[in-house]
């Protein structure tokens, strides 16, 4: 899998080229700012893009910026955003930009080296991946809302995981439950947030979206 | 020296240049004047002297002295403090005038003393400006020192508020990350120390120092939110608002907009002050719904929330809105708040002050 990095922090930016390439992800370039990050995405085409949310010229949220824009030019292209701090609203405006292929994680998550290894191939390979802290805040508020009110304590929990970007197999071992329970309970979020039937995974993520944008517009 | 108070100096210096010019101009036009009129004067006494009859160069003398007199009476008014220099002048020429009547009443023989009507007539007008003066400056005094005083109480205050702020940062710092940062470095040191003969006992070092680590970021993410929250700088009041709005428990609405941004420190306080008027939504309201509308109508500031709660709310028994209100004064904002018992309960914060143009 190729990579490319992007942050201003050059001890972050090694920090995580190393992480990466010690899990065979090769890092074809790391690179400080949003312009050099076009440039290399084109030179380079990579499978995945990790960005920083603060970098130059304003060191506000130009990754995030960055990031959308990426995906407008190349829909489904796999970004990662990291930050220091996580705000539901970036994660809204970056789900957004499309299904699939999103991530959105707190810098302290690359502490946990497979964790944040695990995400970068998830969202490679067109995954959503939020981080908890942002879909904990989500639930939170999420409590009054009328999808969200029908659904059980569990069933919650369960989407909250899935909204973490998480497999069936990770929910059940997380929850200490049978694969067949959580089978189960995301069927009957399915039917509570009235998805229509399709591909398993696109339901996910329609399930992890209407979440996000049920009071957005 | 900025280039403003440079700009500023100069002028001051000009204009004193300008005021030393006219100085030294001034008593050399009325010397001029003077020797000229003394000519014309003893020119006359020299022709009366020839011609004889009725001594009438008293009245030409009488004439060249008026506009010297006016000159040297005006002058002296003008050296009167500001504020006072308009009455001064009033003052001169009423003496002036009061003085050629009683001239010309010496001059015509000094029958009945008419001139007491016409100069009782401007004494009044003159007691009058000064009444009038006296209560206009007195009123200034008044509102000046009611000015002082809010100053005075809202520097206070402000310091204070500050002082607080350093006080808790300071204290979040230490208990929190800085306590867990040595902590960390007690656990690799141990670790380090062990490596070779305890194996087991570093991995479980390690862990905990990692964990300590996510801990100390935690504890600043908290610090740094509470000085100045990032996404405020990112997005500004309107984003930064509604980014708050979609953490709270209770929906909020967030409407309008603000052509701009404020000047920092006026955002941060707005921004703080809605925090604590949404955090009392939260915490006390028992409110189903929120709305916070922002605008910005002839150069104010205005932020209103408005909850659906059961009101009840008020600044004697908030500390929380007292702060917010204390926080905007320092701004000459103020905060008005309706909340009768069974509620709704509405905050309108308003400060005046100028946006810059939107960042883009």
């Amino acid at each position: 899998m190729r990579a490319v990095i992007a942050e201003d922090l050059v001890l972050l930016r090694d920090g995580l080229a190393r992480i990466l390439r010690a899990h065979d992800i090769d890092v074809v370039a790391a690179v400080g700012d949003p312009v050099s990050l076009a440039k290399v995405l084109d030179e380079e085409q990579p499978d995945v893009a990790i960005l920083d949310v603060r970098m130059p010229p304003t060191f506000t949220n130009e990754g995030l910026v960055a990031a959308i824009e990426v995906r407008a030019r190349r829909p489904g292209m796999p970004v990662l955003v990291l930050s220091q701090y996580v705000e539901q609203l970036y994660a809204r405006e970056l789900m957004r930009s499309g299904a699939g292929g999103v991530g959105y994680l707190l810098k302290d998550r690359v502490a946990d080296v497979g964790m944040f290894v695990d995400a970068v191939r998830r969202v490679a390979a067109g995954g959503t991946v939020l981080d908890p802290d942002v879909v904990t805040g989500m639930l939170a508020h999420r409590d009054r809302s009328q999808g969200m009110a029908r659904l059980t304590p569990r069933e919650r929990e369960v989407l909250a995981l899935m909204a973490e970007g998480r497999s069936n197999a990770a929910i059940a071992g997380k929850l200490v439950v049978t694969g067949k329970a959580v089978d189960k309970h995301i069927n009957s979020i399915f039917i509570k947030l009235d998805l229509p039937m399709d591909a398993d995974d696109h339901r996910r993520v329609l399930a992890v979206l209407r979440y996000l944008q049920a009071d957005s517009a | 020296m900025t280039y403003r108070h440079k700009v500023a100096s100069e002028k001051a210096a000009r204009a004193t240049a300008r005021a030393a010019r006219r100085d030294a101009i001034w008593p050399a036009i009325l010397r001029q004047e003077s020797v000229i009129s003394a000519g014309i004067g003893v020119l006359m006494l020299v022709i009366w002297a020839g011609t004889g009859g009725a001594f009438w160069p008293v009245w030409v003398w009488f004439g060249l002295a008026i506009p010297l007199a006016f000159q040297v009476a005006i002058r002296r008014a003008l050296r009167a403090p500001k504020g006072h220099r308009w009455l001064a002048v009033h003052s001169e020429i009423s003496a002036v005038v009061a003085l050629i009547l009683v001239v010309i009443w010496l001059l015509t023989g000094a029958h009945a003393f008419w001139p007491v009507w016409p100069v009782l007539g401007l004494s009044v007008v003159l007691v009058g400006h000064a009444w009038i003066r006296r209560s206009v400056s007195a009123g200034r005094e008044q509102a000046l020192t009611n000015r002082v005083e809010v100053l005075t109480r809202t520097r206070r205050d402000a310091l204070d508020v500050q002082a607080a702020e350093l006080q808790r940062i300071e204290r979040d710092l230490h208990d929190g990350a800085q306590a867990r940062l040595v902590s960390v470095a007690m656990n690799l040191g141990l670790a380090e120390e062990i490596l070779a003969k305890d194996p087991q006992s570093v991995a479980e070092l390690l862990t905990e120092a990692r964990s300590s680590t996510l801990t100390a970021l935690d504890d600043l993410r908290t610090v740094m939110r509470g000085i100045q929250p990032p996404v405020l700088a990112d997005r500004g009041l309107e984003g930064a608002i509604r980014a708050l709005a979609l953490g709270l428990a209770v929906p909020v609405t967030v409407g309008g907009q603000i052509p701009g941004r404020p000047p920092v420190p006026v955002e941060s306080a707005v921004y703080f002050a809605t925090c604590e008027c949404l955090a009392n939504v939260v915490k006390h309201s028992g409110a189903q719904h929120a709305a916070v509308e922002l605008s910005y109508p002839a150069g104010v500031l205005s932020v209103v929330v408005r909850d659906d709660g059961s009101g009840g709310a008020s600044l004697a028994t908030g500390t929380g809105l007292r702060g917010v209100a204390r926080r905007l004064e320092v701004f000459d904002g103020t905060m008005a708040l309706s909340s009768p018992a069974g509620g709704p309960t509405v905050v309108r914060m308003e400060v005046s002050c100028e946006l810059s143009s939107p960042r883009t």
